[in-house]
């Protein structure tokens, strides 16, 4: 039973941690827009013969 | 392409309208030619196609807006937007690059964001780009060095959106800001919630003694441990709320609440520390945590309620041509609106909104002043008219002088109207806040008076028994009632078509005893078609149509819209568009003229026949030299379902009028068509709304059914108040709820189900009452333990939660 | 930025094809230890025994099978909704060779009898820390794609496959805590009812990040992309990995029911069993609503079928999962055939049926080609499959109740009514059901190599350029 000195501030320490990843996560405007990911998602087209072929993109933002 | 049969619809591949016979604009999309409709639609097609971002069409869900080309004095004013001066309201200064918020018009489908996104990065010195797919809205981030603003706002209008600088992004920062700190403090509450049940249950479960005391010990420090956030954090609102309360001399819900979790937590401690006694942790963080969840779905309700007025002053636009040395030149330069003086002249070129009240000095047009009156059909202008702010030049150019600028605007007056319409509503809110702040005090003395009983009695459970009394009867079930219901009802109504955006219509709507209805646009589609045609001498119908339609096709007006399917055999040369009056033209060598009767009597040089009798609608005549060919009369057509739903809500009980500012033969055999009893042709905003306070003084309750700028006033002066979603934006704003699809069958039902929504709350709000009755004296008589009242507080509003949820299923019959 | 211009494949392109042949060798072994337990003379040996073969089959499908079917996914996904190329090639590289040979010397000691003697973790020592330092690795480079990303959202997916790889590091660090006596021999640091209690928290959380986390987060990737529908609800998906997050941890001691752990902490890990049933079935439904407006889609794709019944084996095992932690259920499951399968109507339902599903999405994708080779192979592979589990989901909850009801059936003079082999006995026809319905299983997997394989030649292996994507913060 021991262990549980070990466990229980263990799990205490990892809800703060879990509570400043959120804290973080919701700063960072992750929350933000719960819809639009859904859709991003099914705009990046990985099909391998479906891309267009220009390339100009590719040079912008070198940033 | 070609080879279709004449009877298929040829639709735009990029909007999706219907391309007018012999119109041919083509597009070029993998290795393909597709139709366009129009010349804009085919250039923004293809450059959507050129940037390599095709993949757009295959990703939509709905075709885009018609696209209008965009002219270079569009151009010239986007630069504009690259002036220091104008920019500081909107633009923020983040290192070396700069960050606006841009509101994008015209977005319809995921694909649009797509587009739009990637259109945005393409512009060289663009730093990052993101688009809220539920508000439409973009921040852009770009290098001031190596870009402009306006060649942001330019790439987005080479695809046919508009991209307008938005300057209330600093006050939604700050909404955003709390909106967060609101999720947090309540994920903060469910996580602590969580962990510390899950040192509280084997406490409740096992049997006395089973846990050694020292393990007790460690548990009960893990879970005060884990409940401080709760307390000093996520509970900081409740007690801020409180002390306000306090210091106004008044007590709201807060205050119970407040104290109970101070009260508890600090027994707890005192407890853990000395070892004897009961510990609360887990009741604190559950109650806190339950609450919240309570005030975050009302809250969330209440922000989708729009607002109002920011999206008038997005009707006048910002840049005007101004004429600095009319009539000496005629040379123009772009001008802020807002830096406008009485007495600038002012180019309007067609297409254009009319930036300021003005009287026309020069030109001859058509105004289409559909959002401030809601009717469709332009109204003729001649030099000496005055055009009003907002309103679209349809026709040609018009030089005009300012009258009336800014606060002493028309628009601005609107705006007043409306803003003092709202503030007159009534706020059933607060009423219920006051109910529940005697209830509140009511507690708080019950509770003193059992901790003051106990303490005589029975001193070591006095305090438990009076945190008991605090939690149990905390009115958490009665403030739930009607904003969970209200919302899962929004939700269900908004899967349907009808959006609310005011808590109170929901309420109010089901409660209607009146429906008044404004006609244009909303009974009526609010755009002409065919209605009859008369031909004379040997033409038949046919000829006649496909002779109007075929000089039609030239005309950007919108009585030729009506034209648009008809088939015309033969194309017109040397189209000549005579503003206010029609157009001539040749078709297969003779000269045609079509318009209203006058024009074409002074072009074809014939009188004209006595012309069929009709009371409504508009006479547009044909002629060819010397010869008067026949009539069409074109009319606005009621909506397919206005039919049904007057009868729907006749069968309810409910009145239905008419109010609207056409002309008494028009609304009366509208109103006769339908089955309406009380109408009123012919009146005014002011009038309108004075008649609406007369239905009320008699003791209706009154839904209004309208669009349009001149509705808004009485929209919002009426009990209730509904929109129709293709109405213009401000109407979107300023309704209590807007019917998205324009089914006005929608409105009955919603009715129905909105008197459903307020049986529920009644439900809600017995069912809360009934609990704090009997709980009250249960925990008083020390038959509670707090973990208890916890659970049944939770449970409470569990029941009530529940019982609301019923709402968010779809509708029956809707 | 060097090289940037296409998504490494190469990696998951490794992975995915190693994913299925592990899965045709751990699935083999699982035929063939169920074949010993039919004719037990099939027991050849020490090195083929019973005892040693079952740690290699549950090791070889969850974490050879599952695992490299994880990994495969989730540096594909990241990279995909990140828009940005792995974190580090190098690194990549070494988590693939790193992870075979993990797998490689477990096959190698398993059979020779060194071993650890803690379920799901039955690998020494010098095993342990290799593989602790290719997961670290795998956390490095798939938490640096995600820092380095060009999207400001993290997509859900990735969410799951974070606290998968975390959840999975915590787990196996602390679980492995080992005092070495040689070079293949250690002992737990922990001792007695701690051990257990640790071990149980670790195998009740190796479900639940590795089997339950993990395999969400390609769910929430491969239904929508393969649906082509977006996510029922999003909001939903986000609060689900947060409620999962917040209960699943604390259900562990659920495995312990009827040992020698006091009451009270079986007691909290029956009560967030329950609790678990909520996010659990939320996400279900969520994925399964995902296909509204696409059902017809479920007609004619069979790696929609695959994926959708998967989530409806997550959804029913998610649901005996809580059923049995309740106490008086478990009284008559405990130490049954009812676990084995239930485990496997998770391990074959869900995480076999999602993986498959995935991984016929990814390998015309990493290969070139519009599609496999053959879809009517994946028809067939899914139809013999899921005869397979419902053989051995049945087979197994017979079997299990039976020896239930025998074990606990008492005479009026309250001795045992049967012994133990009378059980044995009894459940022996349920045993060559159940080995037939993984016959049934593994000879689609046999199909799915064969339509693998097929795809693979006709096309090339390509690197799929980054998309233009607008940049973010």
């Amino acid at each position: 039973m021991e262990s549980l000195y070990l466990l229980i501030p263990l799990s205490v320490l990892l809800v703060v941690i879990i509570g400043a990843l959120f804290w973080n996560a919701i700063r960072g405007g992750q929350f933000d827009d719960l819809e639009g990911p859904a859709h991003r998602v099914l705009q990046d087209d990985d099909r391998p013969d479906g891309r267009a072929p220009h390339n100009e993109g590719d040079e912008e933002k070198n940033n | 392409m070609n080879a279709v049969a004449p009877s298929v619809d040829v639709r735009c591949f990029h909007c999706g309208e219907s391309v007018p016979d012999g119109v041919q604009f083509a597009i070029r999309y993998r290795q393909r030619n597709e139709p366009a409709c129009c010349a804009g639609c085919q250039a923004v097609a293809q450059s959507i196609i050129d940037a390599g971002l095709d993949a757009y069409y295959t990703q939509r869900e709905q075709p885009a807006d018609r696209a209008a080309p965009l002219p270079d004095a569009l151009r010239e004013q986007l630069k504009l937007y690259d002036d220091p001066q104008l920019q500081a309201g909107f633009v923020a200064n983040d290192g070396e690059l700069k960050d606006a918020a841009l509101m994008i018009e015209g977005i319809t489908c995921a694909a649009c964001i797509w587009l739009n996104e990637r259109q945005i990065a393409r512009v060289p010195g663009v730093a990052d780009v993101s688009i809220n797919y539920t508000s439409h809205r973009a921040r852009v981030r770009w290098n001031p060095a190596l870009t402009t603003l306006s060649a942001v706002l330019e790439a987005v209008s080479a695809i046919g959106y508009r991209a307008l600088p938005y300057d209330r992004a600093r006050q939604e920062a700050t909404q955003a800001k709390a909106r967060k700190s609101a999720l947090f403090r309540l994920w903060v509450a469910g996580l602590s919630m969580m962990q510390v049940m899950m040192f509280a249950v084997p406490v409740y479960l096992a049997p006395a003694g089973e846990i050694e005391p020292r393990w007790l010990s460690l548990m009960n420090w893990a879970s005060c441990v884990l409940t401080l956030p709760v307390v000093v954090y996520s509970s900081w609102p409740f007690y801020v709320s409180a002390w306000r309360d306090l210091r106004r001399g008044r007590t709201g819900m807060d205050l119970p609440v407040g104290i109970s979790v101070l009260l508890a937590f600090v027994a707890s401690v005192y407890a853990t520390i000395t070892h004897h006694g009961e510990v609360y942790y887990d009741s604190v963080s559950m109650f806190v945590f339950l609450l919240l969840t309570g005030r975050y779905l009302e809250s969330q309700a209440r922000a989708k309620a729009g607002a109002a007025l920011e999206q008038l002053a997005a009707l006048i636009p910002a840049f005007a041509h101004q004429l600095m040395d009319y009539p000496k030149s005629r040379t123009t330069h772009e001008a802020a609106v807002t830096r406008l003086v009485v007495g600038d002249v002012l180019l309007i070129k067609p297409g254009e909104t009319v930036p300021a009240d003005a009287r026309i000095l020069e030109g001859e047009s058509q105004v289409n002043e559909a959002l401030l009156t809601g009717e469709g059909l332009p109204v003729d202008k001649r030099p000496g008219d005055r055009v009003t702010g907002g309103t679209v030049n349809t026709a040609s150019p018009l030089i005009v002088s300012v009258e009336k600028i800014g606060q002493e605007s028309r628009l601005a007056s609107i705006v007043r109207l409306l803003d003092r319409a709202l503030a007159e509503k009534p706020r059933i809110a607060q009423l219920a806040d006051r109910v529940s702040g005697y209830f509140v005090a009511v507690l708080l003395v019950a509770a003193a008076i059992t901790w003051l009983y106990w303490h005589l009695h029975d001193p070591v459970h006095a305090l438990p028994i009076a945190v008991a009394v605090l939690v149990i009867s905390c009115p958490c079930a009665l403030s739930l009632a009607t904003p969970v219901a209200l919302t899962a009802a929004t939700g269900a109504l908004a899967r349907r078509g009808v959006l609310i955006s005011r808590g109170h219509a929901l309420e109010t709507l089901g409660r209607a005893t009146d429906v008044v209805f404004d006609k244009t646009g909303t009974l009526t589609l609010g755009e002409p078609r065919i209605r009859k045609a008369y031909p004379l001498g040997d033409i038949d119908e046919a000829a006649l149509l496909g002779g109007i339609a075929a000089l039609e096709r030239h005309s950007e007006h919108p009585l030729a819209r009506a034209f648009a399917h008809t088939p015309c055999p033969a194309e017109a040369r040397d189209v000549v568009n005579h503003p206010g009056g029609g157009l001539t033209g040749r078709i297969e060598g003779v000269q045609y003229a079509v318009g209203k009767p006058d024009f074409v009597r002074l072009h074809a040089h014939v009188q004209p026949p006595p012309p069929p009798e009709s009371k409504e609608g508009t006479l547009l005549a044909l002629a060819s030299d010397g010869k008067w060919l026949g009539w069409v009369l074109l009319t606005d057509t009621l909506r397919p379902d206005a039919a049904a739903t007057v009868a729907m809500l006749k069968s309810r009980g409910v009145r239905t009028h008419i109010l609207s500012g056409d002309a008494a033969g028009a609304v009366e055999s509208v109103a006769r068509e339908l089955g309406i009893d009380h109408w009123q042709a012919g009146v005014s905003p002011e009038d309108k709304l004075a008649q609406l306070k007369l239905l009320q003084q008699q003791g209706a309750r009154v839904l209004m059914v309208g669009d349009g700028v001149n509705d808004a006033p009485v929209l919002a002066a009426a009990n209730v108040s509904m929109a129709m979603g293709a109405g213009a934006d401000i109407a979107h704003a300023s309704g209590d709820a807007v019917l998205l699809e324009n089914r006005l069958s929608r409105i009955p039902e919603a009715i129905a189900f909105a008197s459903r929504t307020r049986r529920i709350i009644r439900e809600n709000l017995l069912w809360a009452l009934l609990y704090n009755v009997v709980a009250l004296p249960v925990a008083m008589a020390g038959w509670v333990t707090p973990w208890l009242a916890s659970a049944g507080m939770a449970a409470s509003s569990l029941l009530v939660i529940l019982n609301a949820l019923r709402l968010a299923r779809a509708p029956r019959g809707l | 930025m060097e090289n940037q211009a296409t998504y490494n494949y190469k990696v998951v392109r490794q992975f995915a094809i190693m994913t299925v042949v592990w899965g045709i060798v751990g699935m083999l072994l699982g035929v063939f230890i169920a074949s010993q337990l039919v004719w037990p003379e099939l027991n050849l040996g020490q090195y083929f025994h019973f005892g040693r073969l079952r740690a290699l089959h549950t090791s070889a499908v969850i974490f050879a099978f599952g695992g490299c079917g994880l990994i495969a996914t989730s540096y594909y996904v990241v990279q995909r909704t990140c828009n940005v190329r792995l974190f580090s090639d190098g690194l990549a590289a070494f988590t693939f060779w790193g992870y075979q040979l993990v797998i490689v010397l477990c096959v190698i000691t398993y059979p020779l009898g060194i071993t650890f003697n803690k379920e799901y973790a039955e690998m020494e020592w010098p095993i342990k820390i290799l593989l602790a330092i290719v997961w670290v690795a795998y956390a490095v480079v798939f938490f640096g794609t995600i820092a380095k990303r060009k999207v400001k959202h993290i997509y859900v997916a990735n969410w799951f496959y974070g606290a998968f790889i975390l959840a999975v590091a915590l787990l196996h660090i602390v679980n492995s805590a080992f005092v070495p006596v040689s070079l293949w021999k250690s002992y737990s640091a922990y001792s007695g009812a701690v051990d257990a209690m640790v071990q149980w928290w670790y195998g009740h959380n190796a479900v639940g990040f590795f089997l339950t986390a993990g395999f969400l987060g390609m769910m929430y990737y491969f239904v929508p992309k393969q649906a082509g529908r977006p996510v029922y609800s999003y909001r939903l998906s986000v609060v689900h990995f947060w409620a999962l997050i917040f209960t699943y941890m604390w259900a562990g001691p659920h495995h312990l029911h009827y040992t020698a752990l006091p009451d009270w902490t079986q007691s909290i890990g029956m009560v967030f069993s329950l609790i678990l049933l909520a996010p659990s079935w939320g996400g279900m439904i969520n994925g399964i609503m995902t296909l509204s407006g696409a059902w017809h889609k479920l007609r004619t794709d069979p790696i929609l079928k695959f994926l959708v019944t998967a989530l409806s084996f997550y959804g029913m095992s998610t649901f005996e999962g809580p059923m049995m932690a309740i106490k008086t259920v478990n009284a008559l499951s405990h130490y049954t055939d009812w676990t084995v399968g239930h485990v496997h109507s998770g391990a074959l339902g869900w995480v076999a049926m999602i993986t498959i599903g995935s991984i016929y999405y990814l390998i015309p994708r990493l290969f070139d080609r519009e599609q496999m080779y053959s879809i009517k192979l994946i028809e067939a592979h899914f139809w013999i499959a899921t005869l397979g589990i419902v053989l051995y989901i049945s087979s197994m909850w017979i079997a299990g109740v039976t020896q239930g009801l025998m074990w606990r059936a008492v005479n009026a003079d309250g001795t045992l009514t049967y012994s133990f082999i009378d059980s044995v006995k009894a459940t022996h026809p349920y045993y060559f059901i159940r080995f037939l319905g993984g016959c049934c299983f593994v000879s689609g997997m046999f199909l799915m190599f064969y339509n693998v394989l097929r795809t693979v030649f006709d096309g090339k292996p390509v690197n799929a350029p980054i998309p233009a994507v607008p940049a973010h913060a």
